[in-house]
């Protein structure tokens, strides 16, 4: 044990230096948190300029003069009315108008005479980004509907409450802080993302890249054990990984806080204990990352095989994430213990304000030690074999 | 010293050694000639603990490869067949890095390259990066590093392969200085002269069997030849390809 400690030192020094020196290495681990960043600021972007958009609602309404208590109804609701000419659908098909009401010829006589009255609401149900928009339209228009009818049947000596013969109230138990978590849950899949991204090179880099510049042969001439070898190239690339996780929690950090995210409803606290929860929930995701990279790598046939394989990887533990996105993770314990989806757990109830508790980290971080050291172990039984070492040709 | 016993290595089908003996005492320079494809490098392979014999005994100064291969490790200098270097490392660094995996401790390694410096005239590039280096500048520092434990036997695959006539001599230099001080120096070559102008001691393997050893007087005595070309072409079977 001690003469392992004493050869991993040299190798994980001479591995860091070379990674540091390398550009390809360095680009990969920092390249990806300067982009996560980024793209947290557009989606979130996109999704404040949605909700605001909402807010400055205009009706062009054709026909606006045969309903004059609707569109007072439409201006008390703080809308602007737009009487506007011409072919509505063709207007609105081409993108000119985000939506427009067509008000019925016959609009005022069935009005008068207690019949359904027609207002067509003219809608792109093709356009995704003007859903928020079209939802609030046909509320405004349909409150309308209600109030009047509501007054009718007062008129009529008939209580409005026979129309409602079952009251349906939607309680949300979630906190405001666990709505937000739900809505950041792309912010945990950017951090794993960084946990296999950031390390990527050095991985290849140090194991099918020393193979194929001819400089693993000289290197295991030494006397020195592969497991040693091996832990000190799996922890350089810890290092990087970990340096991108760090990076994109700092950058996302930066990005929320220069948002004005109260418009959305939404309320994050991360203060240093959760910054601290963060980190150690995930570094230890990069020990596997790291460890499977270099099985990988290994295994690879050369330096393009082996990025092959490796980028390919990182789309596994992006699924986690995407499921999360459209709906819930399950909950059950066992979830913890899967790499990247405990990870994902874990995260996004810390993001969420809750404490999640020590047994969790340690069933999360465990796990993925244990299967990175396992990788690491099966990377070095593999330096044992003549094919690895010295490629097929032999 | 070295001893090589009845040594057998096959790959899947193909036979790469098939029974090689030889001996290479200290303050000898021991070549190991033969054609290219007769085993010289898979001996070599076997010799420094990079492949497994699946017959025979590889003895370094006593010690059994087979079963103590990192020990054996530290009584060997080698420059393999692959030179490999780190381009983003400078010569010094490369020295250090191996210095310090074959357990010396800091001072001493620095100490080393010191005199490897001066041994090897790296001084002008020890502290570049190897990026550029041309095939010489290559070789001492892969030379360098199979000589920073000051090893008792110096294992030499190809030594002045791509090198010009200048590096060349200065490797012959080297190897006649490392047999002055003492060391076991083993080195394979496919080429007669390079053999002719250094070695105390030869080994001709054809066909990953040694076909005969001894000094090149000894050679010369045996098979009847007037050179030692013409020795090396007929028991090799070389002639029978060119006629």
């Amino acid at each position: 044990m001690r003469h392992l400690l004493a050869h991993v030192g040299p190798v994980f020094h001479k591995e860091l230096l070379d990674a540091v020196r390398d550009r390809r290495s360095l680009m990969s681990a920092l390249l990806f948190p300067m982009f996560a960043p980024l793209m947290i600021n557009l989606l979130f972007g996109t999704i404040a300029a949605r909700e605001r958009s909402a807010e400055d609602l205009v009706f062009h309404v054709q026909g606006a003069a045969l309903a004059p208590g609707l569109m007072a109804w439409i201006e008390r609701a703080d809308h602007a009315v737009v009487e506007t000419d011409g072919d509505l659908f063709e207007r609105v098909r081409s993108g000119e108008l985000e939506l427009a009401v067509l008000v019925d010829p016959d609009y005022a006589d069935d009005f008068a005479a207690g019949a359904p009255a027609r207002v067509r609401l003219i809608v792109d149900g093709s356009k995704n980004e003007l859903s928020p928009l079209v939802r609030r339209a046909r509320r405004v228009l349909e409150s309308y509907g209600t109030q009047v009818s509501t007054l009718r049947l007062i008129a009529r000596g008939v209580s409005p409450d026979l129309r409602t013969p079952v009251q349906l109230d939607e309680l949300d138990i979630a906190t405001s802080q666990q709505r937000s978590a739900n809505f950041l849950s792309f912010i945990p899949l950017f951090i794993i993302m960084a946990a296999f991204v950031s390390g990527m090179n050095v991985a290849i880099d140090t194991t099918a890249g020393e193979r194929e510049r001819g400089s693993l042969e000289p290197l295991l001439i030494n006397p020195v054990s592969r497991n040693a070898i091996v832990i000190g190239k799996w922890l350089v690339t810890v290092v990087f990984a970990s340096v991108g996780i760090v990076l994109v929690l700092a950058g996302t950090l930066f990005m929320l806080q220069r948002m004005s995210l109260e418009d959305l409803g939404i309320r994050v606290d991360i203060g240093a204990m959760q910054v601290v929860a963060i980190l150690a929930g995930t570094v230890p995701l990069a020990f596997l990352a790291a460890g499977v990279q270099l099985l990988v790598s290994t295994f690879a046939r050369s330096f393009k095989e082996a990025q092959t394989y490796v980028s390919t990887l990182i789309f596994v533990p992006m699924i986690p994430g995407m499921v999360a996105a459209v709906s819930s993770l399950p909950s059950d314990p066992w979830v913890a213990a899967v790499p990247s989806l405990g990870q994902q757990v874990l995260l996004t109830r810390v993001l969420g304000g809750d404490d999640p508790g020590l047994a969790l980290f340690l069933v999360a971080g465990g796990s993925s030690m244990l299967l990175g050291l396992l990788c690491v172990m099966l990377t070095a039984w593999l330096f044992r074999h003549e094919r690895i070492v010295f490629g097929v040709a032999n | 010293m070295i001893e090589v016993r009845n040594l057998g290595k096959r790959f899947g089908e193909v036979v790469a050694v098939d029974d090689v003996s030889f001996a290479a005492a200290d303050g000898k320079v021991t070549g190991l000639l033969g054609p290219n494809g007769a085993g010289k490098t898979t001996t070599l392979r076997v010799l420094y603990g990079l492949l497994l014999a699946d017959r025979g005994d590889v003895l370094v100064d006593d010690i059994n490869v087979t079963t103590e291969p990192q020990r054996a490790q530290r009584h060997m200098g080698v420059l393999p067949d692959s030179r490999g270097l780190y381009v983003r490392l400078t010569a010094r660094e490369h020295l250090r890095y191996y210095g310090r995996l074959q357990g010396l401790t800091a001072a001493l390694v620095e100490e080393r390259i010191e005199r490897l410096v001066g041994q090897l005239e790296m001084g002008t590039i020890i502290d570049r990066r190897v990026q550029g280096f041309s095939q010489g500048e290559r070789v001492k520092v892969a030379v360098g590093r199979a000589l920073v434990h000051a090893p008792s036997n110096v294992l030499l695959d190809e030594p002045t392969n791509g090198l010009d006539v200048g590096a060349t001599r200065a490797m012959r230099h080297l190897i006649r200085q490392m047999r002055a001080d003492g060391k076991c120096v083993l080195f394979s070559s496919h080429i007669m002269q390079e053999v002719t102008a250094l070695c105390d001691h030869l080994v001709i393997i054809s066909g990953g069997r040694t076909v005969v050893q001894g000094t090149p007087e000894e050679i010369l005595t045996t098979t009847g030849h007037e050179s030692l070309e013409d020795a090396f072409v007929s028991l090799t079977g070389i002639d029978e390809v060119v006629a």
